[in-house]
């Protein structure tokens, strides 16, 4: 049995809306070990995002724990927070988010240069992480010379750089066409298959869906599994 | 990758308001600039009148009132050589100190001031005598005497001739002329000067004199030396003839403060333009700030990107301010053409007393660019770029990365 990196237990996030009351999250259990590629599908409003965020330490559950890597991230402090998303995990988003006036080699520097990473240190590795998800002739492009395709892969190298256990990716492929959603796929199954790096992807994609070794459907803010292909 | 880096690329993105932005803050300081090096350019020109006026910043009399009688008697009122030891070592900020004894006496039987003075101590008290004809007293002069401009013309006296000094009556003693000065001063013009030993011997007043010339280290500290020495000694009488021109460049600080005040405004306008600014900027990267959040930026990261956006504001605002102001202060004497020779210079400059008393008319204000100036211009552009970027800065720091990202 492979390491677990994720576990939550009894995950409640409410949000209030006047005198409304909206269960995002409404006890939400789930393990998820090292090496996994996880999908979390359902339809929009059911808190995707929302346990993406718990997990990912951007937002705080109403109660319930999320234990990261054996640490229950629930108990940190903002500060102790912005440092745990800082090394333990990547975020990887719908459209990107790269910083428009860096070229491709810089953002993916951004992180390293959070952590303070020496610039030599950063520089190279930065062109290892271009160079693994076939950027490496466009490390000097700004991100509105790159093709959403290319730009996706960017954030990947940017989630990677400072060694996380885990990336969270929220609609990945979500702007992209086909042909760039299946090679960016690729790229996440062939990061799982050599350095067994752990996926949880947010996703409507059925290509996304078809790459995952595991998928949990959210209704309601409640969650149980699925089986991969189930569910298209 | 540096904070001043992401700044300066940012900024660049938006050329357009970034220019618009920092012109306010160029405005405030360009005009803070000029403003101060014109005063400045004021103020060199108040220190060179007062240079160019010469003699004692102070002279000091016995004020005591005497009576009918003893005026009629011929009596004057007099001081105690040893007042001079008193002040020159009782009083702080005196450079130096000169006696003289100056009583009405017979030149040639025409009525005349006769002044006796040291020689050395009085040249560096007044900057000594403008001689227009021959020489001065010397060290150890004997029986040698300067005759007045006007004194020389009516005597028709010539520079190696004897003119014949007594105190008010006929006769007297043989004094050779070795020279003639000119002050511009009437009453001035009409006497002489002999040595300080001579007039007391002339008049048998040993140890005594009539006024004490006071020159002291500081010209700026004239007002307080005055007041120094009216409390360690009673009954005196002090003139101070730069007074008026001190009043003059204490009017000028008022000045001073008024044009700083309307800069400030000026730039506190400018300022409102930065925080502006960095708000909108804060707003539009509401995302990016998210996503800095989100891939482990702390607050203080954030922050420091910010302040560090509006410290670059404030750089090239006081930068380019400066530039511009110093520009201002060297066109300015181009174009105001009509300001040269203020009434100031004009005058002031009858209150010319010895030395040099010439005309100080024609003297234009030229503004003075000091270093200080500068520094001061250029921090200030840089303190309004810092304070008018920690409200958005603070702001971008506190937003919560969940709701940064969901923005669109």
């Amino acid at each position: 049995m492979s390491k677990k990196i994720v576990q939550t237990k009894s995950l409640i996030k409410i949000y209030r809306r006047g005198r409304f009351e909206i269960y995002a999250l409404n006890g939400v259990d789930l393990e998820i070990s090292e090496g996994e590629i996880v999908g979390i599908m359902g339809p929009s409003g059911s808190g995707k995002t929302t346990l993406l965020n718990m997990i990912g330490g951007l937002d705080r559950p109403t109660s319930g724990t999320v234990i990261v890597d054996g640490r229950d991230i629930t108990r940190l402090s903002s500060g102790e927070l912005a440092d745990f998303r800082l090394r333990e995990v990547g975020f990887v988003f719908q459209f990107y988010n790269l910083i428009p006036t860096y070229t491709a080699m810089e953002n993916v520097e951004i992180p390293m240069s959070f952590a303070k990473v020496p610039k030599r240190e950063r520089e190279a590795r930065a062109y290892e992480l271009l160079s693994l998800v076939g950027l490496k002739t466009r490390a000097d492009h700004k991100p509105d010379e790159l093709s959403g395709g290319e730009q996706q892969r960017v954030a990947i190298a940017r989630a990677l750089a400072n060694h996380p256990s885990l990336i969270l990716a929220d609609e990945p492929t979500g702007d992209l066409d086909s042909k760039n959603a299946i090679s960016l796929m690729n790229l996440i199954k062939r990061l799982k298959e050599e350095y067994n790096q752990t996926f949880i992807i947010v996703t409507h994609d059925p290509i996304v869906v078809r790459g995952c070794s595991k998928v949990y459907n959210i209704r309601d803010g409640r969650i149980n599994l699925g089986k991969a292909d189930q569910e298209i | 990758m540096s904070a001043w880096n992401m700044a300066l690329r940012s900024l660049g993105r938006r050329k357009v308001r970034t220019a618009l932005t920092v012109s306010g803050i160029i405005v405030g300081v360009s005009m803070a600039f000029a403003f101060l090096s014109l005063v400045a350019g004021i103020d060199v020109q108040i220190s060179d009148i007062i240079r160019r006026i010469g003699g004692a910043d102070i002279t000091m009399y016995n004020a005591t009132r005497l009576t009918r009688q003893q005026i009629l008697a011929g009596a004057t009122n007099t001081l105690d050589e040893s007042l001079l030891t008193t002040i020159s070592e009782g009083v702080v900020g005196v450079y130096a100190v000169s006696p003289q004894l100056t009583f009405i006496g017979s030149v040639n039987g025409t009525r005349a001031p006769i002044n006796g003075i040291d020689q050395l101590t009085h040249s560096i008290v007044t900057g000594g005598l403008n001689i227009i004809n021959g020489s001065s007293l010397q060290e150890g002069s004997e029986k040698e005497v300067v005759l007045g401009k006007t004194l020389a013309d009516t005597l028709e006296a010539t520079i190696g001739g004897d003119v014949l000094l007594s105190p008010l009556q006929p006769g007297g003693e043989s004094y050779k002329v070795v020279g003639v000065y000119e002050t511009g001063m009437a009453l001035q013009d009409r006497g002489c000067y002999i040595t300080i030993d001579e007039s007391q011997n002339m008049t048998d007043r040993e140890g005594i004199i009539t006024a004490i010339l006071i020159k002291v280290i500081d010209p700026n500290e004239v007002s307080s030396v005055r007041t120094e020495i009216t409390n360690l000694i009673p009954d005196i009488r002090l003139v101070v003839p730069t007074a008026a021109i001190q009043q003059v460049s204490n009017m000028l600080n008022t000045v001073r403060m008024f044009f700083f005040t309307i800069s400030l405004v000026a730039l506190l306008a400018g300022s409102f333009g930065v925080v502006n600014t960095m708000l909108t900027t804060v707003t539009e990267r509401t995302r990016e700030i998210g996503t800095l959040k989100a891939i482990g930026a702390k607050g203080g990261q954030i922050l420091t990107i910010f302040i560090t956006e509006a410290l670059l504001l404030g750089v090239i605002g006081g930068g380019v301010g400066v530039l511009i102001g110093i520009g201002l202060s060297i066109l300015f004497p181009m174009f105001a053409g009509g300001l040269s020779g203020l009434p100031l210079g004009g005058f002031l400059g009858r209150g010319g007393r010895t030395a040099g008393g010439a005309s100080f008319g024609g003297a234009s204000i030229t503004p003075a660019i000091l270093p200080s100036t500068i520094l001061l211009c250029f921090s200030l552009g840089i303190i309004v770029g810092i304070l008018a970027g920690l409200y958005p800065a603070w702001r971008a720091s506190r937003m919560k990365p969940v709701e940064a990202l969901r923005h669109v």
